[in-house]
């Protein structure tokens, strides 16, 4: 956690930001594996928008007869699950869901976090210690525990992980805004703005807003790994989605039954959970280590 | 010291109190009738009334916190509704378990994640620091409930090695440290081991690079000083923030531990925090969630003085 | 893959001897090992909780009621029988009254003797809310299983009077329900035990009677580990010799995973699990474990909504829907055998089940021809919704099973929209009928229901009066006939008059197709073939008495 917020606190140091974001870019083009990640997650986002031009089964009609096919069925390349569904179209279809679920929390609390991040790190003062005090609570759960008991005093529902997980990190990004938004404050752009004129709300839009948000974007694609984990992780655990929708983590679920007679067709929704979320780990690594003019 | 201390647990009362709070509402915003565990659905209305008042579940709600705030302090945390059992001697055992899993899983997590970051740290950019960083990202990027499951895939079901679930063929209460019921922690453990695994490595190689990278480390090289020496000078800068981030992951693992106790049936508050949420049994799962959120900041506290009794330079901040 | 499997059994089998043989001590005390379905132990203090999973291993192993059921035959029904109690009539001047004669020479595990007094201080526990024992955590699994019962009074030491709020023949049955703890025991926990008042003491001593239990039953507690192990030996002092446990103990072990257990059960770490999972069933048999499973009183069905404007209204609609499903082609194929195909709520053979006009069975012509004759066809289709839950106590396995039924309806110029709802929702909503905004527009509910005695397999669905918020009367069914029949047998109090009675109801709610009746559970089970003597009764419950284990 430190290591990442350390990193992602390497802000640009100057205002120069369309010749520091080139550069940026290029390097990352140059990173083979960043590259590959996101050539992968492109694929896997193009076949869960695309899934009705497909061609694919309906993911949601069963057959008693041919349940839990293995891999490499013909018709069923990625074999059926317990009711005779169709994996390959349910691994695709449960893209859908389980990318909104684990992705859309993080950009809620990337809005969330970084505009109180924002206000408290640039006014400072009492309200700084109202915002940070109240992070400083959430922070005192543990995140799986504060999303499992936030989801569990809701109770299942996609829209109540949602909020859970939002509720999970944006104490966080508030956080990593906050101290980068202290740090950038005090630097000599932001008084040379100052003392032109600038009132504080064009200082905020115009130079905080550009230094602050590279980092905080940084640490806000790491925090989609773990995003994906644990919203599949809720549905694992009968918190999250509800059946029989499609979603990586119900289907981890609803297929443990099935680990007797068909182990690796009940392991495949973890596979996916695994290469979505190691592929936005390395891309995350990959822009923080372009965004590092240190090396 | 003692006056950072001080401070330090000056500064844990409004969290406690306000975690206290947090921890009651949100089990009390829950809709739903508490008393399903004890009532079935086929009772009557007037039955229902009669138990609600019994349990005191008809009082305003503000009156419900302080009392329960009340008898926390004095070290009651109520009766669980489902069982009847004291919640507080319900929650020490199933953490007294998890704490088992974890001290396991932290031992097999800590020592490879240490010696993958050193090496990794070491031999920066070589074939050694790639294999080590693929594995250290691997175990954070990892689903471990879908490792877990995996796990018992291969090693219960088709090899039939280790047991799948329990705590032990007695169960927790007649646990032995012998092989027979050590069996049983294995795949736990090992499941469990994996993020804290990554994280560490990736904390450890970056502390081991930066501070072979400054200047004076070359400096000493230079002077001669053997590696030994060197290696010294690399521990002792990167104990503290190695030493925090363990006691984070260590936090974590005690109060995340509900996906992985649910994969192997391990009795611990993980797993009995699954059966209160599921059984709406509220008085157990405020408890549940109170004690592990307790034990977190107790622990982060912990590392905070740990850290500056190290590193002296920190209690100046 | 399955060609490796016996390979790799042979490894397992070779291990598990292995370790298994360290294991068993050379005086060779026989154990029975169980994997249970419950999530945590049920309630040890004499009223378990946890349904009637409950009541078989931890209310009738150390309890026993004043009635019981006959759990000896697996080919007839379990019906009731004397417990504690040897005999018992209502009382002809005033039948709100019972008289109980008690068994003599009976002792509880801790020596005091079972009497009128033991019966008394048992209904008070749940029905008096001022004597000290009185315990609301019990109040609501017993009371509400005996609805009418209010008092009970010592005649003489060997009798008891029970008294009704209304005459109700249905007593003796519930009665099954309430099971005897030790007064004498209680009490002990009860002056030693440390609170604030009168009501902290006696929740502390029902906190300490749960994990030092004392009843009559065939078992005895041993040793108790909380949400993860009860271990329970055989009580050589028990009344009925004949049901002397042949085991020396009895180990019950939460595991409320199907794959947790079945895996359990193929590493030997038990020897006897409830409901393996279905899909590991041919394993199980290949590895050579027993496997068995039979009629249970519990009905798997669609319960209609009959207010004002329900599709269901029109009996042929009703008839139709129950003619349309082909519950043999579901039982041989999503349920591999583990149902049996309901034509009511009792099958034939039952004493409740009566004579049906209505042959309820898969006739796909006639199921149309009612149809089309209720005016719909292939091009007016009839819409009904229901709701269901992805999972549940009892539920077997609901969306498949409601996935089939919505494509066998189909046939029939039905559409089904399944409204798939979390399992607390649903049952609260069973209690709250059809016209509560939680019924979210449907007009059939899926809970699935016990049926072991008639309140509750068929009065509290049939009877007027039974419409929410009294009861689970879900559907507002309001037929005179079921009510003048339900009126007649709680009123009679002959019991073979009275099965003869419900069996006129049973038979009239048939006719009337006043259910989609699916299917009842068979109560599946596996165990090591060295299991021997055990018989799966037509219940709930078995008796682990008669079971040996040889070596």
């Amino acid at each position: 956690m430190s290591v990442l917020s350390d990193a992602a606190l390497q802000a640009p140091p100057t205002a120069k930001a369309r010749g520091y974001w080139a550069t940026v870019g290029r390097r990352i083009a140059r990173d083979k594996v960043s590259m590959a990640c996101a050539f992968i997650l492109a694929l896997i986002f193009a076949a869960a928008l695309l899934a009705p031009w497909l061609h694919l089964a309906d993911p949601y009609q069963g057959s008693m007869i041919r349940r839990l096919r293995h891999i490499g069925t013909p018709n069923y390349p990625l074999g059926t699950d317990e009711l005779g569904r169709d994996m390959l179209a349910r691994l695709i279809y449960g893209g859908r869901l389980s990318l909104i679920v684990g992705i859309l929390p993080v950009i809620l609390a990337f809005v969330i976090g970084t505009s109180l991040g924002l206000v408290a790190g640039y006014v400072g003062g009492k309200l700084n210690t109202a915002i940070m005090r109240t992070v400083d609570v959430f922070y005192a759960f543990p995140s799986v525990l504060l999303a499992i008991a936030i989801s569990g005093a809701l109770g299942a529902g996609i829209v109540n992980s949602i909020v859970s997980l939002t509720i999970v990190f944006v104490p966080q990004i508030t956080r990593v805004a906050e101290s980068v938004t202290t740090g950038v404050r005090n630097m000599d752009f932001v008084e040379a703005a100052r003392a032109s004129g600038a009132g504080p709300f064009t200082i905020m839009r115009v130079h905080m807003l550009g230094n602050v948000l590279g980092p905080i974007f940084v640490y806000a694609t790491g925090l989609i790994s773990v995003s994906m984990i644990l919203a599949a992780g809720l549905s694992f655990l009968g918190l999250g989605t509800k059946p029989p929708e499609p979603e990586w983590g119900l289907m981890l679920n609803t297929l443990r039954t099935a680990i007797y007679v068909n182990p690796w067709v009940a392991a495949l929704p973890g596979a996916m959970i695994f290469a979505v979320s190691i592929c936005f780990n390395l891309l995350s690594d990959g822009m923080r280590s372009a965004m590092d003019i240190r090396n | 010291m003692f006056a950072y201390i001080a401070r330090r647990i000056v500064y844990v009362i409004p969290i406690v109190i306000s975690v206290a709070l947090v921890c009651f509402l949100l089990v009390h915003i829950t809709p739903g009738d508490p008393l399903v565990a004890v009532l079935p659905a086929d009772a009557s209305q007037e039955l229902a009334a009669q138990l609600r008042s019994a349990y005191g579940f008809d009082r305003p709600l503000p009156v419900q916190f302080g009392l329960w705030l009340w008898r926390a302090v004095h070290g009651d945390l109520g009766n669980s509704i489902a069982t009847g059992r004291p919640v507080l001697s319900e929650v020490m055992r199933a953490v007294g378990n998890t704490v088992m899993l974890a001290i396991a899983a932290a031992m097999i997590g800590f020592t490879l994640g240490l010696l993958f970051g050193l090496i990794a740290g070491y031999f920066r950019d070589t074939w050694i620091d790639k294999v080590s960083t693929s594995f250290a990202i691997a175990g954070v990027s990892l689903p471990h409930y879908w490792l877990g499951m995996v796990m018992v895939i291969i090693f219960s079901v088709q090899l039939n090695w280790l047991p799948a679930v329990g705590a032990g063929p007695g169960g927790s209460g007649a646990w032995a440290w012998d092989w027979e019921h050590l069996r049983y922690l294995i795949l736990p453990a090992i499941t469990t081991s994996v993020i804290p695994m990554g994280i560490v490595t990736r904390t450890v190689r970056a502390l081991t690079g930066d501070i072979l990278s400054q200047d004076f480390v070359e400096a000493l090289r230079a002077k001669g000083l053997r590696e030994t020496e060197v290696f010294r000078h690399v521990v002792k800068n990167a104990a503290p923030t190695a030493l925090a981030v363990m006691g984070l992951q260590l936090g974590y693992m005690l109060g995340g531990s509900i996906l992985i106790e649910t994969v192997f049936s391990w009795p611990g508050s993980g797993l009995l925090l699954n059966s209160a949420i599921f059984q709406r049994d509220l008085p157990l799962l405020q408890g549940t969630i109170l004690v592990l959120a307790l034990f977190f900041v107790l622990l982060n506290l912990l590392v905070d003085i740990a850290q500056a009794a190290i590193d002296p330079r920190i209690k100046r901040s | 893959m399955r060609n490796e499997k016996p390979k790799t059994t042979a490894a397992a089998m070779a291990l598990a001897f292995a370790l298994g043989a360290g294991m068993v001590p050379a005086d060779a005390e026989t154990v029975l090992r169980i994997g249970m379905t419950a999530a945590d132990i049920p309630r040890t203090l004499g009223q378990p909780d946890q349904g009637f999973e409950g009541n078989r291993f931890t209310g009738l192993t150390m309890y026993d009621g004043l009635t019981m059921w006959d759990l000896s035959s697996s080919d007839k029904a379990s019906t009731l029988i004397a417990g504690l109690a040897t005999e018992w009539k209502v009382e002809e001047s005033d039948k709100k009254k019972w008289v109980f004669k008690l068994r003599p020479g009976v002792t509880f595990h801790d020596g005091s003797p079972f009497n009128a007094d033991a019966v008394v201080w048992n209904v008070d526990k749940v029905l008096k809310q001022d004597a000290p024992q009185f315990d609301p955590s019990q109040v609501g699994v017993t009371a509400s299983r005996m609805p009418t019962l209010v008092s009970a009074r010592k005649i003489d030491d060997l009798t008891v009077e029970l008294t009704t709020k209304e005459p109700d023949s249905f007593l003796p049955i519930n009665l099954t329900n309430l099971f005897m703890a030790s007064p004498a025991k209680w009490q002990k926990f009860y002056d030693t035990a440390e609170g604030a008042d009168a009501k902290a003491r006696s929740q502390a001593a029902w906190a300490a009677f749960a994990k030092d239990a004392s009843g009559t039953g065939p078992w005895k507690m041993s040793s108790f580990t909380p949400r993860e192990r009860l271990e329970l030996v055989k009580n050589d002092n028990y009344w009925d010799k004949a049901r002397v446990p042949k085991v020396d103990k009895m180990v019950l072990l939460p595991m409320p995973e199907a794959n947790a257990r079945t895996a359990a059960l193929l590493s030997g770490q038990v020897n006897w699990v409830e409901a393996p999972a279905p899909d590991a069933l041919p394993e199980i048999k290949q590895r050579g474990f027993a496997l068995y499973s039979n009629e249970e009183p519990h009905v798997w069905p669609w319960q209609f909504s009959r207010v004002e404007g329900s599709p269901w209204n029109d009996i042929r609609v009703r008839k139709a829907a129950n003619l349309c499903v082909d519950r043999e082609g579901l039982r041989d194929g999503l349920l591999a055998g583990l149902m049996v195909p309901a034509t009511g709520t009792f099958e034939p053979g039952h004493p409740w089940r009566g004579n049906p006009t209505f042959q309820i069975k898969y006739d796909k012509p006639a199921a149309q021809k009612l149809m089309q004759e209720a005016g719909f066809g292939p091009n007016k289709k009839l819409t009904v919704k229901i709701q269901t839950s992805a999972s549940g106590s009892g539920q077997m396995l609901p969306l498949p099973m409601n996935e089939y039924l919505q494509q066998a309806l189909a046939e029939c110029y039905f559409d089904v929209q399944l409204d798939v709802i979390e399992w607390n929702t649903l049952f609260t909503n069973w209690r709250r009928g059809v016209k509560d905004p939680s019924a979210n527009g449907s007009n059939a509910t899926n809970v699935t229901y016990a049926a072991m005695d008639p309140f509750f397999a068929l009065v509290r669905f049939l009877q007027s009066g039974m419409a929410p918020p009294v009861s689970n009367n879900w559907g507002y069914i309001n037929n005179p006939k079921f009510d003048e029949l339900v009126t007649k047998a709680r009123q009679t109090f002959d019991p073979a008059a009275r099965d003869a009675a419900l069996a006129e109801l049973h038979a009239a709610s048939v006719d009337d197709a006043a259910f989609l009746y699916v299917a009842h559970d068979v109560a599946p089970r596996a165990m090591s073939s060295k299991i021997k003597g055990f018989v799966q009764p037509k219940s709930w419950f078995v008796d682990f008495s008669p079971v040996t284990i040889v070596p």
